[in-house]
């Protein structure tokens, strides 16, 4: 069973169509990533899927259990949680404290605290910075913030957005390799991203949307040498 | 300075000790001044759960001290035959019933604005309780309320009270140390730096924001209780008072917005600063809450918590 | 029915002063993002600051309304620029506790100099009155209404028209565009505020001819002035007359029908549903963006 299913998912905002007719599966343990021009819709998706959009159409299921027009904090209780690519630390609280209270409210509630609080900031690979308190943290860091308080949570599932957007090629690999922990700690993680190179590499599967339709479905291979791909990024000979 | 837990429990263990035996070597103006001090000191470390951990700073906290101490007076004086050693906890609970019923009630609605609006929507609060205890004869707002003295014989009353303060704000202090540390502090701390964000991590925010209101509004009332007890005679003006709002928030303000023990430090520095520094100038004290306030948020917005730790950023 | 229509009367005529009194309070909320609580004490001062005038040169309260403009709107330039101005940034709560500060002290500096007792100013024709129908007015409270619908239209022919409301509107809506088109954005919050100080002092003017007041009512206006906002909306005169005179006819009914003491229970009530339901007031935000 998928850990997570999209079934004939669509979205209209006052007549434009942000999603059409989307189906895909996310099998537990795999990191997915969605990828597609800017305008495809691929932050929307993710915002239907957390419950903070209402869908026009379609239906989700997470774990076999039906998530269509739950209240987010209802489906963040059920197990998906999110890190967002505008990060929202608490700043005045240090790193340990923040994603202490991802373990703290988190699914199945307050069990093993620190021992979750301690190993959710080693697989985001922040422990070092423990003490700290979050406003002195750079950009980078603080996405790994997110993604730690997240897993926190003891989620099942985990929603990164454009985790590595504005980060240096150092950041940007830092980062992967905790998405790979994170997968390895028996975390799901579907992902939207820009960056291709990392795509390529670290997804077991990918998804492209490109206005609003999924065009394709595969490995990383398949779906880099898929002509409609190419015509989606970089357009026909003909049209010029 | 990091203290370790043992030396703060110590520190603190004798600070009580002295602070109890008070009333035996000071003179009784400075008994007085200790009354204010544990007074405030109290008030300041009910208001700060709400405002300091949560973050939702009211303006308007006068208006559970004065419904404290007025449904302590109507309450007790239905029951006056009663010894006068029962008098102050029947009192007491009366206050702290009514407190929590008054903050349940408005708990729902007032919740649910954010910053600005919260503060004013509380200083309405305060000025709404005000105008019906002043207006509705029931309350004596205007006519005035007795309260029958009930230190035992043979003690200075002004000592009694002062013990019984002491007493109190301890425990306020105890309630607020035990908030800190659980859970539950964990999350009001949360709301207060991101409500929606902790939202999304599982916080129960409204449940615990009511919790919290609900706790700063029966500690605040417990005080005006025995605020009422120790003047013996109150009215309107005595205990619906704006500088009062306002202090509750310099309290905090002066000692550390969201610390455990800056109201503390802020409510004995403000007492002392306009007890006994500018003491005899009695006209004053507004201008001087005021004017250090002015110069407080100019200077310090973090308080004397936040001066130092910027010290202590800027030496490392 | 005469008893009604009196009491709406008197509702409407109240809550035209209301707006005005309410006005330069709107302004800098919509404009700074400053909630003043020291804008009751200004309204006070102009009503002080009236009945000196009056009595010392002899003449109608309503003709002190452009000196004590004049004085009100130099303060408040100073004020906001080299105090206020110092307090803003991200939590509000920084300039209301600033506001509160100053309303404290100038409270007790007012009650030093004049008194707790309340005052009042007594122009000459104070004993007229007019019959409209079934309706009683007196010429005082006319004057006053009249004084403070022409003032509103004046405020909002100003930033309607005049280059200096434009830049007021431009700043409010877009400030850091407004900043990178040269304008001197503090200088402009200076500006907004000294004319919101003006305007308040005019309504302690108006205020004054109709109701007795003490520095201890500072409080209770600032309230009100919040209440009309929430009521009607932020920024605009049109906003303030409309949540004014709500508030007006909400206290005159109160007051007539359910028993003296309980407008401002009323009022609160009133308050408290609206920032439940529509924190935006009636009209809305004006310097909000359209669409």
């Amino acid at each position: 069973m998928s850990l997570l299913t999209v079934e004939h998912l669509s979205k209209n905002f006052r007549g434009l169509a942000a999603i059409r007719d989307v189906s895909f599966a996310i099998a537990a343990g795999s990191i997915t990533s969605i990828i597609g021009p800017n305008g495809a819709g691929k932050s929307t998706m993710f915002n239907l899927i957390t419950g903070y959009l209402p869908l026009t159409a379609g239906d989700i299921r997470f774990q076999g259990k039906r998530i269509t027009g739950m209240a987010t904090n209802r489906i963040a209780e059920l197990g998906i949680a999110r890190a967002f690519q505008i990060a929202r630390p608490f700043r005045d609280l240090t790193v340990f404290e923040n994603v202490r209270i991802g373990a703290l409210f988190g699914k199945a509630g307050p069990r093993d605290v620190v021992a979750t609080t301690h190993r959710a900031m080693e697989l985001a690979s922040i422990a070092a910075l423990a003490g700290q308190p979050a406003s002195s943290l750079t950009v980078g860091q603080l996405r790994h913030l997110e993604v730690a308080r997240a897993i926190a949570t003891r989620a099942d599932l985990l929603l990164a957005d454009e985790p590595c957007a504005g980060l240096n090629p150092t950041e940007t690999a830092a980062m992967i390799e905790v998405l790979r922990q994170v997968r390895t700690s028996g975390v799901t993680v579907v992902l939207v991203e820009h960056d291709m190179p990392s795509v390529m590499e670290v997804s077991d599967r990918v998804l492209v949307l490109d206005a609003g339709r999924l065009i394709a479905d595969g490995s990383p291979q398949e779906v880099a040498n898929d002509p409609k791909v190419i015509a989606a990024y970089l357009g026909t000979p003909d049209a010029a | 300075m990091k203290l370790n837990p043992t030396q703060v429990f110590l520190l603190v263990a004798a600070a009580i000790v002295i602070l109890a035996a008070g009333p035996f070597f000071l003179p009784p103006f400075y008994v007085r001044v200790g009354q204010l001090m544990l007074y405030a000191a109290g008030l300041g470390l009910a208001w700060g759960i709400l405002g300091g951990f949560a973050g939702y700073a009211s303006f308007g906290h006068a208006a559970f001290i004065g419904v404290g101490a007025f449904t302590a007076g109507l309450v007790e004086d239905k029951f006056s035959s009663l010894p006068a050693l029962l008098l102050l906890p029947l009192g007491l609970l009366a206050g702290a019933a009514c407190c929590a019923v008054l903050a349940a009630l408005i708990a729902y609605p007032i919740l649910r604005l954010r910053g600005t609006f919260f503060a004013i929507a509380m200083l309405g609060v305060s000025h709404v309780c005000a105008e019906l205890t002043n207006n509705i004869d029931f309350f004596q707002g205007s006519m005035g309320l007795n309260f029958p003295p009930i230190a035992p014989a043979g003690m200075d009353p002004a000592d009694f009270f002062y013990e019984i303060y002491l007493v109190a704000a301890l425990f306020i202090l105890l309630v607020s140390w035990q908030i800190r540390r659980s859970r539950f502090g964990a999350g009001l701390l949360s709301i207060r730096e991101d409500e929606d964000t902790a939202r999304m991590l599982g916080v129960p925010t409204e449940r615990y924001k009511r919790l919290a209101f609900v706790v700063s509004a029966v500690l605040t009332g417990v005080m005006g209780v025995i605020f009422a007890h120790s003047l013996g005679y109150i009215t309107t003006e005595s205990v619906y008072r704006d500088d009062t709002n306002l202090s509750l928030i310099v309290y905090s303000l002066l000692g550390g917005m969201g610390t455990l023990f800056g109201p503390v430090i802020g409510a004995f520095l403000l007492v002392f600063i306009t007890q006994v520094i500018l003491g005899r100038l009695l006209d004053f004290h507004l201008f001087a809450t005021g004017l250090l306030l002015v110069i407080l948020v100019l200077s310090a917005p973090g308080g004397i918590a936040g001066l130092l730790k910027k010290r202590k950023r800027t030496a490392t | 029915m005469n008893l009604i229509a009196q009491t709406l009367a008197d509702g409407l005529v109240l809550g035209g002063i209301y707006a005005l009194a309410a006005v330069g309070f709107s302004l800098i909320f919509g404009v700074l993002h400053v909630i003043n609580l020291s804008h009751g004490v200004l309204v006070l001062m102009g009503a002080y600051l009236a009945l000196i005038f009056s009595e010392a040169l002899h003449i109608d309260p309503l003709l002190c309304i452009p000196p004590v403009m004049a004085v009100l709107f130099c303060v408040g330039y100073a004020y906001q620029r080299f105090l206020i101005q110092h307090a803003v940034d991200r939590a509000s709560l920084n300039s209301m506790l600033l506001t509160f500060g100053v309303a404290l002290m100038l409270q007790n500096a007012m009650i030093w100099v004049f008194s707790p007792d309340m005052r009042s100013i007594t122009p000459s024709y104070a004993f007229t009155s007019f019959k409209l129908g079934p309706v009683n007015l007196d010429a005082v409270r006319l004057s006053a209404l009249a004084a403070s619908l022409i003032l509103l239209s004046c405020l909002a022919a100003l930033l309607r028209f005049s280059p200096l409301g434009r830049v007021i509107r431009a700043t409010a809506q877009q400030t850091m565009a407004a900043r990178l088109c040269g304008v001197n954005v503090r200088h402009v919050y200076a500006l907004t505020f000294a004319v919101s100080a003006a305007f308040a002092g005019a309504a302690g003017i108006v205020i004054g001819i109709i109701l007795p007041f003490s520095p201890n009512d500072e409080g209770g206006w600032t309230l009100n002035a919040f209440v009309v906002v929430v009521l009607g909306g932020v920024g605009s005169p049109a906003g303030a007359l409309i949540g004014g005179l709500l508030l007006g006819l909400v206290s005159t009914l109160t007051a007539q029908y359910i028993g003296p003491a309980f407008p401002n229970v009323t009022m609160f009530l009133l308050l408290v549903l609206l920032l439940l339901v529509r924190p935006n007031g009636l009209l809305g935000n004006a310097f909000a963006p359209s669409r």
